[in-house]
């Protein structure tokens, strides 16, 4: 059931009992750290995790039911009484991330992090600056950087050793029309030893600003998280605020937001597929592919009057909705990119020239995707063996690649069952949604995933257009309620994005969270190019599609 | 692979034949200011998430630089004051054109055309720094449909092959140093066009401590020398994301390519 308005802010629990709970992740293999970070309350810090419960969710959550079941989603809150605290990373890894990003913002130390230095705030900030603390007067008395135990704000490499070891540097500007970020590559020879990413370029303080914006505009903000996935993150504020306020969209709305969600992700999976043909020399392939995106691109533009849906989705419910004709000439659009597709994926998936450049390229390991908590199609590519009814519907089927590989013994092994947020938290919107997984974890493993998807999304769009109870969009009180916290949990077409919003005594907003997919999966992309030759590292970097911006907020 | 062949084949042409085609009537395009009386209500201003539009003595004003063409102001202007254009010739040489006024006010200033030095072939380095989603738009601009490579234009891999610099995002701190280098690797004359309403000012997240304020705020940094660093971006394209024939227009009117100089189209203008 639906929380009514979101979880009190002010419920805090013991460090241990927070210690034990973020501690008991990686012994279930359904179980997720979604988001470790802190906030300030007034003199003091309080560190907040999410925690993901998969089996709780698929427990309680029967299908069809009215409210929007978040059950299985946990926050936990717990004061801290120093400024530092034990680091989780060394028993959970998919806290690595979270912690020195917590570093960054608050001047908060993981004792005893493996790796610990900077992660988003680079040299050119001043070094007693940490944005999310005390905000209003950032600047911290007393806090001396050169004295400073930790090394913050200067950054230093990981260094491999040996005879033959060379370093390539690449960006942050890189070749193509693509975001910036850092590779530092150290190679023997051909072979990529190491791939250390360091990113933050495009940090542009998102997490400081919605605090600082009436929450009426919040949402303009939102949607620029990342901006080439404007509907998921504006769905994720969406139900991040209706869940403070306690308010129910209507039918038609909800079917509207799948329907956005899923052209949002149709464009992105084609537009990248046609990447990866560009990366293989398969130019018929890009071509087509970048056509079809237009396509989709301009059923967007039917739906909302933009190409990628800016302010369309809202707290409420969605802008307009569509007339009939409009629905008509949807379907229309649909059908004839089915057709489309029904011989461009063919041409990509069963073509013998392409599967020899993706096959074995970019493998990241069952166990390494559980343990640093990969999601989106980039975690389903490297599932644990999967369930049969889960995978029958899509592995396999293809080229025959997914059924040898569940009776692998290797493959699969010590990893965690495909997660998709659809399925896990959002079936009353997804009862038709098929959940696509592969075992193998390489480059083909994720253009499968994708292109299983990109079946999938035409479907549930196709079944959506013809909702049509309710209004566009239902009233919201002209303020918060104080003191709660409100979750938006949604698969973005990247993955598990979360909107956390945490509300003050007068409504206000006085932290706001957001998790890219894409800050859980670039450490899969390091693993992924370990071992790998330098030239197969930007069909890698393609078959991830991540977001730099997204990561950087 | 033959499939493949024969369905390509089949496909045929798909390139925009006509330039600069109104957008469709469902398009929200960019709002527009009309000569209709304005009676203050404010609704415009008040609805405007980044203050791009403001309302004084029956007069309004909109800086389509600051515009996330999210159509709010459009749909709540009663007066219809406020319109809906569509049309993509949209992009500007200078900064003050991309404010509106109304009622109109008369051109102050006419731009001195630009040297035809690049009219034939324009290399361009594209430069990203916080909205992935005009970079999309850049690279769809590449794509069969709009094919801005018919004109002459490529995106080149490295700044030293470059004529000039596309920016899109709104280069927050750590992009500062970055962008101002790759600039300085472009052989001169160079040119900067600044793409996308996040490039031109920094919306919405211009103001805060990530001094994400636009292309224009990092160049006004720049160390001004002998031949001249240009102290602002050459060409403008607003839009959110810029649509690509939004970024096509840009282009050409940064080559001077006499398609991009046919005067102003009014375009399709309504609610």
């Amino acid at each position: 059931m639906m929380l009514s308005q979101g979880q009190s802010a002010e419920q805090m629990v013991s460090f241990d009992t927070f210690q034990a709970s973020v501690a008991s992740v990686p012994n279930e293999a359904s179980h997720r750290l979604v988001l470790l970070t802190a906030r300030q309350i007034g003199p003091e810090f309080a560190l907040l995790a999410v925690l993901g419960r998969l089996e709780d969710a698929a427990r309680e959550a029967a299908p069809g039911t009215a409210c929007r079941s978040q059950s299985g989603v946990e926050v936990l809150q717990t004061v801290l009484e120093s400024s530092s605290f034990p680091s989780f990373t060394p028993s959970v890894p998919q806290a690595h991330w979270f912690e020195r990003a917590i570093f960054d913002f608050f001047r908060l130390a993981p004792e005893g992090h493996p790796r610990f230095k900077s992660l988003i705030l680079h040299e050119p900030w001043s070094a007693d600056m940490f944005p999310l603390r005390d905000p209003g007067g950032e600047k911290i008395c007393g806090f001396d950087a050169a004295t400073s135990p930790t090394r913050h704000r200067s950054y230093e490499f990981l260094r491999v050793r040996g005879a033959g070891v060379y370093e390539i540097p690449v960006g942050p500007i890189h070749a193509g029309i693509i975001e910036p970020g850092h590779f530092r590559f150290s190679c023997l020879g051909e072979i990529i030893e190491n791939l250390e990413i360091r990113l933050g370029y495009q940090h542009r303080g998102l997490e400081r600003r919605v605090t600082e914006v009436p929450w009426q505009h919040v949402r303009f903000v939102a949607e620029n998280a990342s901006s080439d996935t404007t509907v998921a993150n504006a769905i994720a504020h969406a139900h991040a605020v209706e869940q403070l306020c306690g308010i129910e969209v209507s039918p038609a709305a909800r079917a509207l937001r799948v329907v956005a969600c899923e052209l949002e992700r149709l464009a992105c999976h084609i537009g990248d597929l046609g990447g990866i043909c560009s990366d293989i020399g398969f130019l018929g392939g890009a071509t087509t592919f970048g056509r079809l995106r237009g396509t989709v691109l301009g059923m967007a533009e039917r739906l909302g009057g933009s190409r990628f849906l800016t302010n369309y989705v809202r707290p409420g419910g969605v802008r307009s909705l569509p007339s009939e004709e409009m629905r008509h000439e949807l379907a229309t659009a649909l059908r004839e990119l089915r057709r489309e597709l029904s011989w461009a994926l063919p041409g990509l998936l069963e073509n013998q020239g392409a599967l020899d450049r993706m096959e074995g390229v970019g493998t990241v390991r069952a166990d390494f995707a559980r343990d640093f908590g990969l999601v989106g199609p980039a975690g389903r590519a490297s599932a644990g063996l999967v369930d049969a009814p889960v995978a029958s519907s899509s592995a396999g089927k293809s080229h025959g690649e997914g059924g040898a590989a569940l009776h692998r013994d290797a493959v699969g092994r010590g990893g965690a069952p495909p997660y998709d947020v659809r399925a896990a938290f959002g079936r009353d919107d997804y009862p038709d949604l098929r959940v696509a997984a592969r075992t193998t974890g390489d480059v083909c493993a994720r253009v499968a995933v994708r292109a299983a998807e990109v079946q999938c999304s035409l479907d549930l769009v196709a079944a959506r257009l013809d909702v049509r109870e309710g209004p566009a969009c239902v009233a919201l009180p002209e303020y918060l309620p104080a003191h709660r916290i409100g979750i938006g949990l949604v698969e973005a077409w990247r993955g598990e994005l979360l909107h956390l919003i945490v509300t003050g005594a007068s409504g206000e907003i006085v932290r706001y969270a957001v998790k890219d997919p894409s800050f859980n999966n670039w450490t899969g992309l390091a693993i992924a190019a370990r071992g790998e030759l330098v030239f197969d590292f930007p069909l890698c970097n393609k078959s991830f599609g991540l977001s730099y911006s997204g990561n950087d907020l | 692979m033959l499939d493949t062949l024969f369905h390509l084949f089949r496909t045929g042409r798909v390139t925009q034949r006509p330039l600069f085609p109104d957008l469709p009537e469902y398009s929200r395009g960019l709002p527009d200011l009309t000569d209709a009386a304005c009676n203050d209500c404010g609704a415009c201003a008040s609805v405007c998430p980044t203050r791009a539009v403001s309302v004084a003595g029956g007069g309004v004003t909109l800086d389509l630089g600051r515009c996330l063409a999210c159509g709010e102001c459009v749909s709540n202007c009663p007066t219809l004051t406020i319109v809906a254009n569509r049309s993509t010739r949209v992009a500007v040489r200078a900064r003050e054109d991309l404010i509106l006024h109304s009622p109109r006010r008369p051109a102050s200033t006419v731009s001195p055309p630009s040297s035809s030095l690049f009219r034939r072939s324009f290399h361009i380095r594209e430069v990203s720094t916080g909205d992935n989603a005009s970079d999309l738009e850049v690279a769809a601009s590449n794509n069969p449909i709009f094919d801005v490579s018919r004109f002459g234009v490529h995106f080149v891999a490295s700044p030293r092959h470059a004529d000039a610099l596309l920016v899109t995002g709104p280069v927050g701190l750590a992009m500062q140093e970055p962008l101002r280098r790759c600039l300085l690797a472009v052989p001169s004359p160079r040119l900067v066009i600044a793409a996308g309403a996040s490039a031109i000012s920094g919306v919405p997240f211009n103001g805060g401590y990530a001094s994400a304020d636009g292309v224009d705020a990092t160049l006004a940094a720049m160390p001004v020398e002998d031949g001249g660093s240009p102290p602002s971006a050459d060409v403008y394209i607003p839009g959110h994301p810029p649509h690509p024939w939004y970024l096509i227009h840009g282009i050409l009117l940064a080559m001077g390519h006499p398609a991009a100089h046919e005067t102003r189209a009014e375009g399709a203008r309504s609610r």
